[in-house]
């Protein structure tokens, strides 16, 4: 019985132990868990930064290979299927998973923070720097994490709807592992997805919850405590706990819908109450940019000009998209059964890439007409604390105040729908892939997911949510290099 | 198996050595011997007296084989392929020769390079099956043959040839790759399970003993494997048509060939010129 019960949920055992190791370790020695990952970082960033960049390039290519050859006309079901969902509510789904916390945290500070901190043969606060600064905002919310997720939703769909596998990262192993999948070694890559997951959300709660406080403090003046910003945590975490334990998914559903149309009012807002035709010049020149550069951008380390500036964004982004690929993979592969390859990997490079270009047009553009021809002074001060500067940008802007409180909402809501979606599709990922998940297990990976945030945020605040990502992305993007192989191994056969 | 078969033969091969050979092939229904040596441009032997083929002739002629002496120049195993096709022969029988590794690596070796260019079936001798010096050659029920098959068209070729070792143990062994999830692996095992029983069934009549075997993984290290695992006196196989893509990289059969301790018999892709 007892060792039936370890086999089943051999999965869920290992990785909520493997983490109940990581909290215990960071509320009993923070200093050394901070030390360690921090030597394991660097020891991946010293030796491994390159393989970053060619991976996720390859992955596109692989991708887009994927799309045009002969094997773009496989369907992610049975040839007969009809896509589960209608074309425009899928792009709409699509268009949602490209939302989030991120995109709210990085819309208006990453461009002023490239633009302030440029590499080094760039001069910094200079035309030049602003439309590199765009370009590389673009860069990394472009079509590469698309990619990354196509890749992982690509071989779930596959493994899953057309070959009638669970959904788990493990079945599409099987072309390498046969019946191993079920055993240790099935086990391991699972549990390194689940690894991968919780450490990318727990970096973007992180990430929502200094923001969140930053807001706060920016609107109310309270205390910039680190205490606060748990407190933050701890409410989010009651809230989207209450929702996935209640079984409020419908409610989840509308108010993540609701969330969405917000997103989209309060962008709105930015555009038509700011400078609309400076803003549309920037999406046009940035696009130019992109697309001209984003071969050389792919596999830029900058390797002579001390290959900071690339570890520190470009590495880094494509590790937390790594870590966020088994949940958005998942989620887009659900919503996916009975698309072509070819209409999936098209669609889904394009809708998202080019939702998010047109937010940081609006958020980063406008930040960057303020900077550069109102003298407004956001981004010095973003360049000192990041998580403060949506809050100084939308100051400028009528009705500020209230601006304020629709971006906190916002944040509120994507943090508690994203930590809700999180829970669920850790359950399914410790529970053989199945859609019905055991309460118990909705507790443990909700407080796990907090826990981390926490943990990580104390030990050493953004930079420490920098680093697990990076860390945690590694064996995960190995493991995806074979799903790549897998996939082909899979579509030779049909 | 082969009526008229051609042996590659170099300076300082033994009579003797080439007697046992001379019988064994006999053994195997060969009637005729082409001996045919190739004259490298760069070879301290290339101006020899010539006496040294006429005795290694006279050596096979008295095992009651007919034989011709024929010599060529160039590119070792190019000679050899195109003299196979210019005599007619049904097969060509090749010992190989110890070599180092690095040895192999800078020089290349004959029997790879023969294995890929000709077009006429090849038998390469390697340390089993162990020649007798007493003239008892092993006999047909001792001998262990595996038939390494991918059920295509290039090893069905193989099998009117097989007929040779007739009296001998049949090993079938087909390996191939996993397929891409459970149902479909047992689809496939249970198809490949009937097709190497269709096989099985047309060999037994003519071998004392037939089995047969799947597995899963790479084609050169499980055939390796097996042949180690039963001791296999012969590994045979059919040679296919290389994608542009895998050429460089070495086919299966020269990969068996490097690190195989029995025989090799490789019947090249069909579109070579004779039938037997």
């Amino acid at each position: 019985m007892i060792r039936e019960y370890l086999r089943r949920d051999a999965v869920f055992l290992l990785s909520s132990g493997l983490i109940l190791i990581f909290i215990l370790a960071g509320i009993a020695r923070p200093d050394l868990l901070d030390a360690t990952s921090s030597a394991v970082h660097a020891m991946i960033l010293d030796n491994f930064s390159w393989l970053y960049l060619i991976s996720v390039f390859f992955f596109l290519v692989f991708a887009l290979a994927l799309a045009l050859s002969r094997y773009g006309s496989i369907k992610l079901g049975h040839d007969a299927e009809k896509p589960q969902y209608g074309f425009f509510g899928w792009v709409a789904m699509l268009f949602a998973a490209g939302m989030g916390i991120g995109l709210l945290f990085w819309g208006v500070s990453e461009p002023l923070v490239h633009y302030l901190q440029p590499p080094p043969f760039i001069a910094a606060a200079s035309p030049d720097a602003a439309a590199f600064a765009m370009r590389y905002a673009f860069f990394h919310w472009g079509v590469h994490p698309w990619a990354i997720y196509a890749i992982v939703s690509l071989s779930i769909a596959y493994f899953s709807f057309r070959r009638g596998m669970p959904a788990l990262i493990s079945s599409c192993f099987y072309p390498v592992l046969g019946d191993r999948i079920y055993g240790l070694a099935g086990n391991l890559v699972d549990v390194l997805a689940v690894f991968a997951t919780v450490f990318g959300t727990a970096t973007s709660l992180g990430f929502g919850a200094l923001q969140i406080h930053s807001g706060l403090s920016h609107l109310y003046g309270i205390s910039s405590a680190i205490s606060v910003t748990i407190g933050i945590i701890i409410i989010a975490t009651a809230l989207f706990m209450a929702s996935a334990i209640l079984g409020v998914e419908k409610g989840i559903q509308v108010l993540s819908k609701f969330n969405i149309a917000l997103a989209v009012v309060l962008l709105l807002l930015i555009l038509v109450l700011g400078s609309a035709p400076y803003v549309l010049n920037v999406f046009t020149s940035a696009l130019g940019g992109y697309i001209n550069n984003v071969i050389d951008m792919s596999l830029q380390s900058y390797p002579f000009a001390g290959f900071e500036w690339s570890r520190d964004w470009t590495v880094f982004y494509w590790a937390w998209w790594i870590s966020w690929a088994p949940f958005v993979g998942l989620f887009i592969a659900r919503i996916s059964r009975g698309r072509t390859i070819r209409e999936f990997v098209l669609t889904v490079l394009t809708v998202p890439s080019l939702f998010t270009f047109i937010w940081f047009s609006v958020f980063g553009g406008s930040a960057l007409h303020l900077e550069l021809e109102q003298g407004a002074d956001i981004a010095a001060v973003a360049g000192e604390d990041i998580s403060l500067a949506l809050f100084l940008f939308l100051e400028h802007y009528p009705f500020a105040g209230v601006l304020s409180l629709v971006a906190i909402s916002l944040l509120i809501i994507f943090f508690v729908t994203s930590a809700d979606s999180a829970t669920v599709v850790l359950g399914s990922l410790t529970s053989g892939g199945g859609l019905f998940v055991p309460n118990y297990k909705k507790v443990v990976w909700g407080l796990s997911l907090s826990a981390v945030a926490i943990v990580l945020l104390v030990t050493g605040g953004l930079a420490s949510l920098q680093v697990m990502a990076i860390t945690v992305a590694f064996p995960f993007m190995l493991v995806m290099l074979i799903l790549c192989y897998t996939l082909v191994i899979g579509l030779s056969q049909e | 198996m082969f009526k008229k078969t051609l042996i590659p033969v170099a300076y300082g091969e033994r009579p003797g050595e080439l007697g046992r050979i001379g019988k064994f092939l006999e053994d195997l229904g060969s009637r005729s011997i082409c001996l045919f040596h190739v004259d490298e441009p760069a070879s301290l032997f290339r101006g020899a007296d010539p006496s040294w083929l006429t005795r290694l002739a006279g050596a096979l002629g008295e095992t009651g084989l007919a034989v011709e002496v024929r010599r060529g120049d160039g590119h070792i195993a190019s000679a050899i392929a195109e003299a196979a096709l210019l005599e007619e022969v049904d097969g060509i029988f090749m010992k190989t020769k110890r070599r180092w590794h690095i040895e192999t690596v800078l020089l290349g070796s004959v029997s790879r390079d023969l294995l890929r260019l000709s077009d006429v079936p090849v038998f390469i001798q390697k340390a089993r099956p162990r020649l007798s010096s007493d003239g008892n050659e092993p006999g047909r029920e001792d001998m262990k043959i595996l038939y390494a098959t991918d059920l295509d068209e290039a090893s069905t070729r193989l099998l009117p040839y097989m007929m040779g070792f007739q009296g001998a143990w049949c090993h079938i062994l087909h390996v191939r790759g996993r397929r891409a999830d459970p149902a479909a692996e047992r689809q496939r095992g249970k198809v490949v399970d009937e097709e190497m029983h269709r096989t099985a069934e047309d060999l037994r009549p003519y071998f004392d003993r037939v089995t047969t075997e799947q597995r899963i993984g790479n084609p050169a290290t499980q055939v390796l494997h097996v042949s180690e695992q039963i001791g296999a006196d012969v590994i045979a196989l059919g040679r296919r048509r290389r994608a542009f893509f895998s050429a460089p990289l070495g086919a299966t059969a020269e990969r068996i060939v490097t690190g195989s301790k029995a025989s090799i018999f490789l019947v090249p892709h069909p579109g070579g010129p004779r039938d037997p």
